[in-house]
C-alpha cells in the first residue's frame, strides 16, 4: 500500500482510486490554493486621510504628525514635524486660538485633545534637525514687515532657496507678535528663539527701515517679487463726542509703548472700550502697571471675539468687564477726563451670518469714573503709503486672491493687511501661501494642481514640507477629512484632558511673568495618547485580529499590516473595527 | 499456557479482547452483550487489561468514540447488540468510510417490535450496507478465537476496514461452555501491536479526516477503494485462519467451512449457532440414509464469498439456506445475496430460502430434518414458485 | 508599533486563508484565534457546523490533524480520543511529556439540539478536552432554521413569524454538570476571548465548555462589515454576557461601562425585523432579568 499521500485540488486532474489515500482523508493541503480573493467586489485599502486638526489649522500644521511623535516620546522630531510647516511653534503654542482643538474628534468623545499645550510643550524643547536653505535661486524677494507673516514668508522662500530682504519699519523684528502681544503671554526668550531660528536661515533685515518712506516703491517693485505683511496699525476712533482727547489713547499704540518697555503713564481708573484681544491684553496690562481696568463692551461675553481663555484669565485677575455697555461720550472736567458715558444695550437676534447686533435701552445712561480711555474697537491698514493702483478691500485692506497675489503683478500681501482673518496663525498661512505662489510665479508649476496634491483638508491649508521633501506617506493619501463616524469609538478611553497649569492670578498680576506655565514631561505624555490619530494606521492591529480570512498580513519586524488580495473576500470588518478611519472600501475595480 | 474455561460467550468475547490486548473500550449496556462489558470493566479494573474504558452515554457516542480513539492509532473495541446496534448505524459508516479497523462483538437480538432480548440475526444482517467486515461463529471458542483475528483481518493494510464478530445472545452470550482461553505469548505473536501508518491523527503529519466532498470528484472512487478492501479481505481471512490454525491448531474454514460437498445433490446453508444443528442434521442423513447432502457454514457475510459459494456449489441439484432473519418483502438477506451469485446460464441450483427461528424460537432437529427431506424431494423440479419459506408461522 | 500587547493573538496562524466561509463569519475569526492559541499540538474534532467548511473540504485540510464524525457526537469523539492519548502515553507511543491538546468545537443545533446527550454525557465523565460551541443561533449550515439557542422573536426558516421560545441557557446547564471551566466567548472581545482559551488549556484535565456568541451577517441579515458591531453590541446591551464558571465559581469577565438598551442590538439586524414596540419590551425584560434578576 501507498504511504500517506497527497492529492491536489486541481479539478482538471482526474486521480484515479489508486491515487487517492484512502478513508476520505485530505493530508496536508491547506486551503490556500482557494482564491478567495475572486469573491470580492469592495476592496480594503489602507490610506491615510486627512485629520480634523490639520484640516482646520491654517498655518496648515501636521499636527497629527507631531502628535504621533509625540505619542512616542519622540518630541525633538515632533518639533522637526511642525517647523516643516511653521517656523512659530513656541508662539502658536501660546497664543493661538487653536481652531485645531475645536475641530478635535476627541470632542465629540469626552475634550478635544490639548493641541496647544503640546505644541508648546514639544516647541520649547530641541529639534533633531534644523530647517535648512534649498539649493540657491537667483530670484530676489523683498518682504515688507517682520510679523507672523513675513517671517514665515521669509522662512518658508529661504528654504526654496530665494534671496529673501525684509524691511522692517521698527528697530526690533517680530511685528504684532512683538509690539502687540505683552510678555505674560509671549515671553520675548521664545519669540527671539523663533526669529533667531528663522534668521539663521540666510534671511537678510532692513530694521527702521519705512516703505514709501525711507525706500520708494518705485525701487522696490524692481525686485523679482514682493510681500507686502505691514499690518494693520492705524486704530479705528470710537466715533463718540470727546474721543480725540489726550486721554483717549489707542490700545495698539500703547500695547506697544508697554511692549517696547517705554515708559507710559496709566491712570488709576482706565476704562478700555472693546472686546478683542487687545481690549484684553489692554486690561491686563495695566493691571500689572498698578491700575484698575475696566473693559467696556457692547455685547455679551459669549461675542466677544477675545479668546476665551483670556477673559477667562482676566476675570481670575480681578478685571471688571462691563458687558451689554457701549460708551456714548467722553466726559470732562476741568480739562481733564473724569468719566465715560455709556449706555446699556440689550442683544436683537443675529442677522443671518452675523453676530447678535446691540440695541441701546433708553433712559440707562450712566456715567463711569474714570480717569483714562483706551480705545480697542479695532485697526484699519494705512493707505497712505500703499503703492498707487492697488485694488483694496473694506477697511482699508488690500485685496488679494486665494494665493496672496494683489492686483499688481510682482506684489503679494498677506496678514493683517489683507483681507485675512487678524490672527497670527492666519497670518503664518498667508506667509506660507505667498512663499509657495511666490515660487510658483517663477518655476511655472501650476498652482491648482499643486494645491490639489499638497492640500490638508478642505479648508485651504497644505503641506510645504511634503513640496519640499517630496515626501508623500508610505500609504495612499485620500482627499477626505475623518470625522467622528469614520472612527471607531469603542476603542477609545476616556481619558481626562491635562489641565495646563498657570500661575496664581494674586501671584501674575504683580509683573509681566509669563501666566501659562506650560505642561511637564509625563502630563505631556499622557495627554499625547489622547490623540485618536485620525485617518492614519496607529498600529493597533484590529485588522489583522478579526480578519476572518486570515488575510491581513502582518510583519512583525516592520509594523506594517498588508492586506493579502489573493484571498481578501472584502467583508469589511477591518475598515468597520479600525479605530481610525484608516481603511477604505472601494468597489472593485474603481481603483 | 493456554487454559480451559467453563464460559459464557460473553465472557470468551470479554477474554478474546483482553488477549488482543484492546487499548479503548467505550460501550454502553445492553442486554445481551452487558457482561461482555462488565467482563472487560473488571479486567482493566484488577490489572489484568491496560486499556481505557468509556462508560459512554448511548451507543451513538460509543461508536463515535470508537471512530475518534482508533482515528488516534489506540486498538478499539466494542459490544453491542439490537437496538444499540441500530441508534450507532450512522456511525458505522464512518468508521469504515474513513477505514477505522474498529473491532465490535455483535450480540445478536430482535429488532423490536416485537421487543424482545432473545435473539436472531436481523439486527447485524441489517447492517450488510456499512462496508463493516461481517463474521458469525458458532460456539464460545469460536467467539474467542475470532476476536484477535478480527484484528489482524482488519488491521492489515490491505483491508483497513472495521470488523464485527456476530454472535447470537443467550444461546451463546449466555450459555457456559468449555473454553480454551488461548496462550497471551503466542496471541502478542500472532497479533502485533496496533500502528497505524496510513489513517492517524497525528499532531507531526496532520490529515483531516471525514471530508466533506462537494463537488465532481472522487465519492466513486472512495467507495470503490472501499470495495477493492473488501474484496482483498477475503483473501486476508483465509491467510488469518490458516495462520490461526497453525498456531493454535484450530481451522475455521475462513469465508465458510463446506462439509460432505463432494456429490452432494443439496447443500444446507446456514450461519451462526445453527450450523450446528444443521451439521448434525446432514452428518445423521448421511450416515443413516446414505442420502447425497452436503453442508456449509457461511462464516463472512461481508465480505460475501459469492464467487467461491458458486464454485462449491456448482454442481448440486439444490441449495437450502437457513437463516434467522429477512428482509421483508424480499427474503432472507443470505438467500438474497446467494441468489446474485448463482448466476450462470448453464447450470443453476435451485435455492430455497427457509426462514426460521425468529425472535429466538427454537429450531429443532426434526425440523432441520423435515426441512432437508423436503427439499431433497424437490431437488430435480424445473422450478419452485415458493422459494422464500416462512418455516415457522403456526397458522400458514 | 503594536500598542495593545495581545500577544496570544499575534502567534503564529494555522488557520489558512482560502476557506469557504462566508464573508465577515465570525467563525473564521474564533477558529483561527483558538487555533493560535492551542497551537499545533492540538486535535480538532468537529462537528456539524459550518466550521466544517474550512476543516473538512476535500481536499484542502487544517495545519492541524481533525475529524469529522457525525453532527452530534463531536463531544463522544473528546472523549475517545483523550482516552487514547492517555493509554498511547502509557505505552509509550505517544511521548508522555507531550502536550496534546484535544478540543472539539460544532455548531449550536449540534451541540444544544441533537447533540445534547453526548454534551452532556462527555461533560459529566469530565472526559478531557475543550469544547466550544459556535451559537450563531440557528442551523446556518442547512440555511438557518431554528434551533433552541435561536432568541425569542428572531426570524429563521423554520420561524417566519418569530421564533416563539427563548435561547436556551446552554452554558448555565453545563455549568450544572460541574465540570471544571464553562465561559461564554464573543468575537467582539478578542483578548477576553483568547484569555479564557488559554486558561482552559492550562488547566489540567478536564471537559471544558465555551460557548462562543457569532454573529451570522448571512443569517441574521445585517451587513458583513458589521459582524464584530453586532457582537459588540449584543454584549454591551446584556443581550449575551460574558463569564466564566471556574470549579463552580460565576465570574463576570467583562461588564458594559453603560448598558445600552436592547433595541440598539435588534435594529442592524434583519432578522428581528418585523419586532414591535412591546416584542422589543419582552426582549428587554428578558435581558433585565437576567442581567439583575437572581444568579446573576
Amino acid at each position: 500500500m501507498s504511504e500517506w499521500k497527497q492529492v491536489g485540488p486541481d479539478a482538471q486532474k482526474r486521480y484515479t482510486y489508486q491515487e487517492l489515500p484512502i478513508g476520505d482523508a485530505s493530508i496536508g493541503m491547506p486551503s490556500e490554493r482557494r482564491k478567495t480573493g475572486l469573491w470580492r467586489y469592495l476592496r480594503p485599502r489602507f490610506v491615510r486621510r486627512f485629520s480634523p486638526c490639520s484640516e482646520a489649522c491654517p498655518a496648515g500644521n501636521d499636527v497629527e504628525g507631531f502628535l504621533a511623535f509625540a505619542q512616542q516620546g519622540r518630541y525633538g522630531e515632533a518639533l522637526d514635524t511642525l517647523l516643516g510647516e511653521s517656523p512659530l511653534p513656541g508662539v502658536c503654542g501660546r497664543v493661538c486660538f487653536h481652531p485645531c482643538e475645536s475641530a478635535c474628534n476627541r470632542g465629540a468623545f469626552d475634550e478635544a485633545v490639548s493641541i496647544q499645550g503640546l505644541e508648546r510643550f514639544v516647541a520649547d524643547g530641541e529639534p533633531t534637525s534644523l530647517p535648512v536653505p534649498g539649493p540657491s535661486r537667483k530670484e530676489k524677494v523683498a518682504i515688507i514687515g517682520s510679523g507672523p507673516a513675513g517671517l514665515t514668508c521669509a522662512y518658508h522662500l529661504r528654504r526654496l532657496g530665494y534671496e529673501v530682504t525684509v524691511f522692517e519699519k521698527q528697530a526690533v523684528l517680530g511685528g504684532m507678535l512683538r509690539l502687540g502681544i505683552p510678555t505674560y503671554r509671549l515671553p520675548r526668550s521664545v519669540l527671539d528663539r523663533e526669529i533667531d531660528r528663522i534668521l539663521s536661515l540666510g534671511v537678510k533685515v532692513e530694521t527702521g527701515c519705512r516703505v514709501g518712506h525711507d525706500i520708494p516703491w518705485e525701487h522696490l517693485l524692481t525686485w523679482d517679487a514682493v510681500f507686502l505683511a505691514a499690518g494693520a496699525h492705524a486704530a479705528l476712533s470710537l466715533g463718540i463726542p470727546g474721543d480725540s482727547a489726550q486721554e483717549v489713547i489707542s490700545g495698539t499704540a500703547w500695547l506697544e509703548a508697554v511692549n517696547l518697555g517705554r515708559p507710559v503713564s496709566v491712570g488709576s481708573r482706565v476704562g478700555i472700550i472693546g472686546g478683542g484681544n487687545t481690549a484684553v491684553d489692554c486690561a491686563r496690562a495695566a493691571l500689572r502697571l498698578g491700575s484698575n481696568p475696566v473693559i467696556v463692551y457692547r455685547r455679551t461675553r459669549n461675542e466677544m471675539p477675545a479668546m476665551e481663555a483670556e477673559i477667562e484669565e482676566a476675570l481670575q485677575e480681578g478685571i471688571e468687564i462691563q458687558w451689554l455697555t457701549s460708551p456714548i461720550a467722553v466726559r470732562r472736567r476741568n480739562g481733564k477726563l473724569v468719566g465715560l458715558e455709556c449706555i446699556r444695550n440689550r442683544l436683537c437676534k443675529p442677522e443671518p451670518g452675523g453676530r447678535a447686533r446691540p440695541e441701546p435701552i433708553d433712559g440707562t445712561e450712566f456715567v463711569m469714573e474714570i480717569d483714562t480711555v483706551i480705545s480697542a474697537v479695532g485697526e484699519t491698514v494705512e493707505e497712505a503709503y500703499l503703492p498707487p493702483g492697488l485694488k483694496g478691500e473694506q477697511e482699508g485692506a488690500v485685496w488679494v486672491d486665494s494665493w496672496g497675489r494683489t492686483s499688481l503683478p510682482g506684489l503679494w500681501a498677506g496678514g493683517d493687511v489683507a483681507t485675512d482673518p487678524r490672527m497670527v496663525v492666519h497670518a503664518i498661512g498667508a506667509g506660507k501661501r505667498a512663499a509657495l505662489s511666490i515660487h510658483a510665479s517663477f518655476t511655472g508649476e501650476d498652482l491648482v494642481e499643486l494645491g490639489r496634491r499638497l492640500r490638508t483638508g478642505a479648508k485651504g491649508a497644505f503641506s510645504i514640507d511634503r513640496y519640499l521633501n517630496d515626501d508623500l506617506p508610505g500609504v495612499e493619501l485620500v482627499n477626505e477629512v475623518v470625522g467622528p463616524d469614520h472612527l471607531n469609538l469603542h476603542y477609545a478611553e476616556p481619558l481626562e484632558r491635562a489641565a495646563l497649569p498657570r500661575l496664581d492670578a494674586d501671584q501674575r498680576v504683580r509683573d509681566f511673568s509669563e501666566v501659562n506655565l506650560g505642561c511637564d514631561e509625563q502630563r505631556a505624555r499622557a495627554e499625547a495618547q489622547r490623540c485618536f490619530r485620525c485617518g492614519e494606521c496607529r498600529g493597533c492591529g484590529n485588522c489583522y485580529v478579526f480578519c476572518p480570512d486570515g488575510s491581513v498580513l502582518f510583519d512583525p519586524s516592520a509594523h506594517e499590516f498588508r492586506i493579502d488580495y489573493e484571498y481578501c473576500k472584502g467583508c469589511g470588518v477591518c475598515g468597520n473595527e479600525c479605530p481610525t478611519g484608516a481603511i477604505v472600501m472601494t468597489a472593485e475595480g474603481e481603483v | 499456557m493456554a487454559t480451559r474455561k467453563m464460559l459464557t460467550g460473553n465472557y470468551a468475547a470479554a477474554y478474546g479482547a483482553k488477549l488482543a490486548r484492546v487499548e479503548v473500550f467505550p460501550a454502553f449496556p445492553i442486554t445481551p452483550q452487558t457482561p461482555v462489558m462488565e467482563k472487560i470493566v473488571e479486567f482493566i479494573e484488577n490489572g489484568e487489561l491496560d486499556a481505557e474504558f468509556i462508560p459512554m452515554e448511548s451507543e451513538h457516542s460509543v461508536m463515535a468514540a470508537a471512530v475518534a480513539a482508533e482515528a488516534m492509532g489506540a486498538r478499539t473495541f466494542t459490544a453491542t447488540s439490537s437496538q444499540g446496534l441500530l441508534y450507532m448505524h450512522e456511525n458505522l459508516f464512518v468508521a469504515s468510510g474513513i477505514r477505522l479497523p474498529v473491532v465490535m462483538a455483535i450480540v445478536n437480538r430482535v429488532v423490536g417490535p416485537p421487543n424482545t432480548v432473545l435473539n436472531d440475526l436481523s439486527d447485524s444482517l441489517d447492517q450488510r450496507d456499512t462496508s463493516w467486515i461481517q463474521i458469525y461463529v458458532e460456539n464460545a471458542q469460536e467467539v474467542l478465537d475470532m476476536i484477535p483475528q478480527a484484528y489482524r483481518i482488519g488491521e492489515d493494510e490491505r483491508v483497513l476496514l472495521p470488523v464485527a464478530i456476530c454472535f447470537e445472545g443467550i444461546i451463546i452470550s449466555h450459555y457456559m461452555e468449555p473454553v480454551e482461553i488461548l496462550d497471551q505469548d503466542k496471541v502478542d505473536h500472532f497479533l502485533p501491536p496496533y500502528r497505524p501508518k496510513q489513517v492517524v491523527l497525528d499532531p507531526d503529519r496532520p490529515m483531516s479526516l471525514g471530508q466533506i466532498v462537494m463537488d465532481d470528484t472522487y465519492i466513486t472512487e472512495m467507495k470503490y477503494q472501499q470495495q477493492e478492501a473488501m474484496d482483498r479481505s477475503k483473501a486476508v481471512i483465509r491467510e488469518v485462519d490458516e495462520a490461526f490454525g497453525d498456531a493454535f491448531g484450530r481451522w475455521y474454514g475462513g469465508l465458510f467451512a463446506a462439509e460432505w460437498i463432494d456429490g452432494a445433490e443439496v447443500v444446507l446453508l446456514t450461519l451462526g449457532s445453527l450450523a450446528s444443528t444443521v451439521r448434525a442434521v446432514v452428518k445423521q442423513l448421511r450416515d443413516e440414509a446414505g442420502l447425497p447432502i452436503g453442508f456449509v457454514k457461511l462464516r463472512a457475510f461481508r465480505p460475501f464469498p459469492a464467487q467461491e459459494l458458486r464454485d462449491c456449489l456448482s454442481h448440486v441439484k439444490a441449495a437450502v439456506v437457513l437463516e434467522k432473519g429477512v428482509s421483508i418483502g424480499a427474503g432472507g438477506p443470505v438467500f438474497l445475496d446467494l441468489s446474485h451469485c448463482l448466476n450462470r446460464r448453464d447450470r443453476m441450483p435451485l435455492l430455497i430460502d427457509y426462514i426460521v427461528g425468529l425472535g429466538g424460537r427454537d429450531v429443532t432437529f426434526e425440523e432441520v430434518r423435515n426441512i432437508a427431506l423436503t427439499v431433497f424431494e424437490e431437488r430435480h423440479a424445473d422450478s419452485i414458485t415458493n422459494p422464500v419459506r416462512w418455516h415457522q408461522v403456526r397458522g400458514l | 508599533m503594536i500598542n495593545n500587547p495581545r500577544d496570544a493573538l499575534f502567534k503564529e496562524d494555522y488557520f489558512h486563508p482560502g476557506h469557504p466561509l462566508c464573508p465577515g463569519c465570525p467563525g473564521g475569526m474564533a477558529l483561527r484565534w483558538i487555533m493560535k492559541v492551542l497551537g499545533r499540538d492540538s486535535i480538532a474534532n468537529v462537528g456539524a457546523t459550518c466550521l466544517c467548511l474550512p476543516t473538512h473540504v476535500y481536499p484542502h485540510s487544517l495545519e492541524i490533524p481533525s475529524l469529522y464524525i457525525a453532527m452530534a457526537p463531536s463531544p463522544a469523539g473528546i472523549s475517545g480520543m483523550s482516552a487514547a492519548i492517555r493509554i498511547l502515553k502509557r505505552k509509550g507511543v505517544i511521548p508522555a511529556e507531550k502536550r496534546i491538546t484535544v478540543f472539539a468545537i460544532s455548531g449550536d443545533g449540534s451541540t444544544a439540539d441533537i447533540g445534547m446527550a453526548a454534551l452532556s454525557g462527555a461533560a459529566e465523565r469530565n472526559d478531557d478536552g475543550l469544547y466550544f460551541c459556535f451559537d450563531n443561533e440557528a442551523y446556518m449550515n442547512t440555511g438557518i432554521q431554528r434551533s433552541s439557542t435561536t432568541p425569542q422573536f428572531s426570524w429563521t426558516f423554520s420561524t417566519t413569524k418569530g421564533k416563539v421560545q427563548r435561547k436556551k441557557d446552554l452554558p448555565k446547564i453545563m455549568a450544572a454538570h460541574d465540570i471544571p471551566y464553562v465561559a461564554t466567548l464573543s468575537v467582539a472581545y478578542p483578548e477576553d476571548f483568547v484569555r479564557k482559551v488559554e486558561k482552559a488549556r492550562d488547566m489540567g484535565p478536564g471537559f471544558k465548555y465555551f460557548q462562543i456568541h457569532g454573529p451570522c451577517p448571512t443569517g441574521w441579515r445585517f451587513p458583513e462589515h458589521k459582524t464584530v458591531e453586532v457582537a459588540r453590541l449584543a454584549v454591551e446591551t446584556g443581550f449575551w454576557s460574558l463569564y466564566e464558571v471556574v470549579h463552580g465559581s460565576f465570574n463576570i469577565t467583562y461588564r458594559p461601562r453603560k448598558r445600552l438598551p436592547v433595541v440598539d442590538y435588534v435594529k442592524l439586524q434583519g432578522r428581528f425585523q418585523g419586532l414591535t414596540a412591546q416584542d422589543i419590551r419582552t426582549l428587554q425584560n428578558w435581558v433585565d432579568e437576567k442581567e439583575e434578576g437572581p444568579g446573576s
